[in-house]
């Protein structure tokens, strides 16, 4: 019997698919099979996302068992799993970005042109970060104070700061 | 209740002003926001999405925006909203909890609860990023003044897919590459966006066939790059292909003059006189009569015309138009019947202004 994706060299391997349920049997060459393997979602309709991650995670079996470990990591906010995100690509809320923090490296070099945001920042943001800076800023003078022995100095520095983190930290619940 | 013209089958306003350039037909601009500790729409519940809808629809209606939710919409209006660009396909199969929110000149709109919270959109005529980038920016500057936006220092915007994140930023141009078409010079074109952070594709978006020579090159990357570098990028690339698509017009006039003007007036011919066709050879005929009127060809037809036809040969149009639902075999009619009026009025028209040459040549 011949391959039948190269429809030359002799079929060698069954290879069993499931797609929605359903399941399909095509007798392969080792040729045909070794590369169908990898990229045998791509043959069906895949978004390009998916033949990425697809692609990033047709890594071999003994490896494969090692990531399924670490992907039944969930969400704490939303119970998503990482197995899960791989299915169709899609976060389930922002808290996802925290929860799966240690994989999104890898996945964001393929998708973007970097890990790091450099655009928009919202006012809000803006705002905090300066304030963080300000914050830190006065840590520093309290610092140089009490070591050139200024205390009533880095007295007063000290609940500048205070009030500041406080600023801060009410903000968030805005 | 009286239907919103939005629904309506007439010419969307960013189709309306003719652009002066004859190759990029609209520009859109997308920006995805979501709001912090709260699940994305495709794992919220009924309530969490009401409650999104309600604030977001509340903030914007004091700025003359309207609203209309889909599940007060029928089958049929929803599909008008998809055909003219103005909501995605998702967005019309949500229903529940989910919106469009129109400014009242419709350049700008939000789509609630799509895949994102908001899908804050805005679209002008012509190659125009900048101007389209602003008018998002500024209600999005708005916005977040009074929502709290799922946002990360390092990550930027958090979205329900990791394609947006970042800016959430999807800038996109849709142009009419008919010379690059014929010439088969679009396969290599799509081949070589990816390499530039781009990617091209049919006007309906993901994974759809291109439908009369209309293509659409937006953005791919949004993180690691920023607004004004993405919408530079695009730009560069828009006016490239623009030029390319210039060069392939000239070849085909220098080259193959007689069998283009013959493909070109066979064309309106069809237009004028056929009995039924299907949306794909009205797509192809219109894109043709198109490219006639940029290349001087055809002078009693206007672009304007054009574009309302374009419009109008969809299935959900079709039947808004005609006020009527229709079966499959009876669009292919009706879209005729339509696209010979539509034509032989302008032909009427115009031809007292002294339009002679035609069947002197």
């Amino acid at each position: 019997m011949h391959c039948e994706h190269c429809q030359q060299r002799e079929a060698a391997i069954v290879m069993t698919t499931m797609n929605n349920g359903q399941k399909t049997k095509q007798h392969l060459c080792h040729e045909c099979a070794t590369n169908l393997q990898t990229f045998h979602v791509e043959l069906q309709d895949a978004t390009p996302l998916q033949q990425l991650l697809t692609t990033w995670f047709g890594t071999p079996a003994w490896q494969q068992q090692e990531q399924k470990e670490q992907h039944t990591t969930a969400c704490s906010h939303c119970q998503l799993t990482f197995q899960q995100f791989l299915k169709d690509g899609k976060f389930g809320c922002p808290s996802c970005y925290d929860a799966f923090h240690d994989e999104l490296p890898p996945l964001l070099k393929r998708l973007q042109s970097d890990i790091e945001h450099v655009g928009k920042v919202p006012h809000v943001v803006n705002e905090k970060m300066s304030l963080k800076k300000r914050i830190e800023l006065i840590r520093q003078t309290m610092k140089t104070a009490v070591e050139e022995e200024r205390f009533e100095d880095a007295a007063k520095l000290r609940d500048e700061a205070r009030a500041l983190e406080a600023q801060l930290l009410g903000g968030d619940n805005v | 209740m009286t239907q919103d013209p939005l629904l309506k089958a007439t010419t969307p306003s960013w189709m309306e002003a003719p652009s002066e350039d004859d190759i990029v037909i609209s520009t859109r601009i997308r920006l995805a926001r979501n709001i912090t500790n709260y699940r994305f729409p495709r794992l919220q519940t009924e309530e969490e999405a009401t409650l999104i809808q309600q604030k977001v629809t509340s903030l914007l209606a004091s700025q003359q925006y309207r609203a209309l939710p889909m599940d007060e919409l029928s089958a049929l209006e929803r599909l008008v909203l998809v055909e003219k660009h103005m909501i995605s396909p998702l967005l019309a199969k949500r229903k529940k909890g989910a919106s469009l929110l129109i400014r009242q000149d419709e350049q700008v709109s939000v789509m609630v609860n799509e895949e994102d919270h908001l899908r804050i959109q805005s679209l002008c005529p012509g190659l125009q990023l900048q101007q389209a980038y602003d008018a998002a920016n500024e209600l999005d500057s708005q916005l977040e003044q009074q929502l709290e936006y799922a946002y990360d220092e390092k990550l930027g915007y958090l979205t329900t897919c990791p394609t947006n994140l970042g800016t959430g930023l999807r800038a996109s141009v849709m142009l009419h590459l008919p010379a690059l078409t014929l010439t088969n010079q679009m396969k290599q074109l799509i081949q070589t966006m990816p390499r530039l952070g781009m990617v091209v594709r049919g006007i309906y978006g993901e994974g759809s066939e291109n439908l009369g020579n209309m293509y659409q090159v937006s953005n791919q990357i949004t993180l690691g790059k920023s607004e004004a570098d993405i919408l530079e990028d695009l730009q560069a690339v828009a006016e490239k292909i623009i030029l390319r698509e210039q060069q392939a017009r000239e070849q085909l006039v220098e080259r193959a003059a007689l069998t283009l003007e013959d493909r070109i007036f066979r064309s309106l011919g069809t237009l004028r006189y056929a009995r039924t066709l299907t949306s794909e050879e009205a797509a192809t005929c219109l894109s043709n009569v198109r490219l006639g009127i940029n290349l001087g060809y055809i002078h009693d037809v206007s672009i304007a015309t054009i574009n309302q036809c374009m419009m109008l040969i969809q299935r959900g149009l079709l039947q808004q138009h005609t006020d009527a639902t229709l079966q499959p075999e009876k669009r292919d009619l009706v879209r005729a019947t339509l696209l010979r009026e539509q034509l032989t009025e302008s032909h009427t028209e115009e031809h007292n202004n002294g339009e002679k040459g035609e069947d002197i040549v």
